[in-house]
């Protein structure tokens, strides 16, 4: 009866790693369907073709790249004791790359631009506190 | 004349979608999703490390509040992946250019990779 018991919880277990499982495969096809896009347009803007297997692993790094960039920048929030991350924090991440980082710094001067807020935002002060993440 | 007409009409459908896809990028909201999944995963892992070592119960109520990603962040994080991607088509153009093909084939990938991969 115990084993039966424990059997259960596991099979939830592995149920719910499954469905996770899903949802990241799920996530993966998109973000692939969005890379064959743009890399179809710039091959076409170029003139070139681009053979599928090309296309394919470009996805892959590309995914694994985001992957990266999101804990980086989820770090480089914590740091800065924030829990949202900023566009800071995305440039941030570019700053090994110079040329990068300035074309991610006029990209985001461009959105401001483009979308001026009227409201002004506020620091909030309140959420100062020691960080309690050990090593 | 309705053939032609009907060919018309076809080469005009076929013609629409690239000039839609000039500045193809990621959907922000895609791009959010896999962060969120990033970060759950995390946060998951994360909490199993302090159930063993920690029972300060303020640090971890202040932990438990996931991580957020403003706007125009992900505005910002699409252009970086996009810049990935277009780079490395470019990166992979010129080499294909140099040995005069058009075809863009997985070993003109695999000479621009390291470098392509140091740069981002």
């Amino acid at each position: 009866m115990d084993a039966g018991g424990v059997g259960g919880a596991g099979d939830g277990c592995f149920e719910k790693m499954e469905t996770e499982e899903e949802r990241t495969e799920l996530l993966r096809d998109r973000f692939r369907l969005s890379v064959i896009s743009i890399a179809d347009a710039e091959a076409k803007k170029l003139g070139m073709q681009v053979a599928e297997p090309v296309v394919a692993c470009i996805a892959d790094l590309a995914f694994k790249f985001t992957e990266q960039l999101a804990k980086d920048v989820e770090l480089f929030a914590s740091h800065a004791g924030r829990k949202s991350v900023n566009v800071k924090d995305v440039t941030l991440s570019a700053h090994r790359n110079d040329h990068l980082t300035s074309l991610l710094r006029s990209f985001s001067q461009e959105l401001r631009d483009k979308e001026p807020k009227t409201e002004r935002k506020r620091k909030k002060s309140s959420e100062k506190g020691e960080t309690s993440v050990p090593g | 004349m309705v053939f032609v007409s009907a060919l018309c009409l076809l080469v005009v459908v076929t013609r629409l979608p690239p000039r839609f896809e000039m500045d193809a990028t990621f959907d922000p909201d895609l791009i959010h999703a896999i962060f969120k999944m990033v970060w759950s995963r995390r946060a998951e892992r994360s909490e199993e490390i302090d159930v063993v070592d920690i029972e300060v119960g303020a640090g971890t109520a202040k932990k438990s509040r996931p991580t957020t990603a403003n706007p125009s962040a992900l505005r910002v994080s699409c252009e970086l992946l996009r810049l990935f991607v277009t780079e490395a088509i470019e990166r992979t153009a010129i080499i294909a250019e140099a040995e005069g093909i058009i075809n863009i084939e997985p070993t003109h990938l695999e000479r621009i990779l390291p470098q392509l991969l140091l740069d981002f």
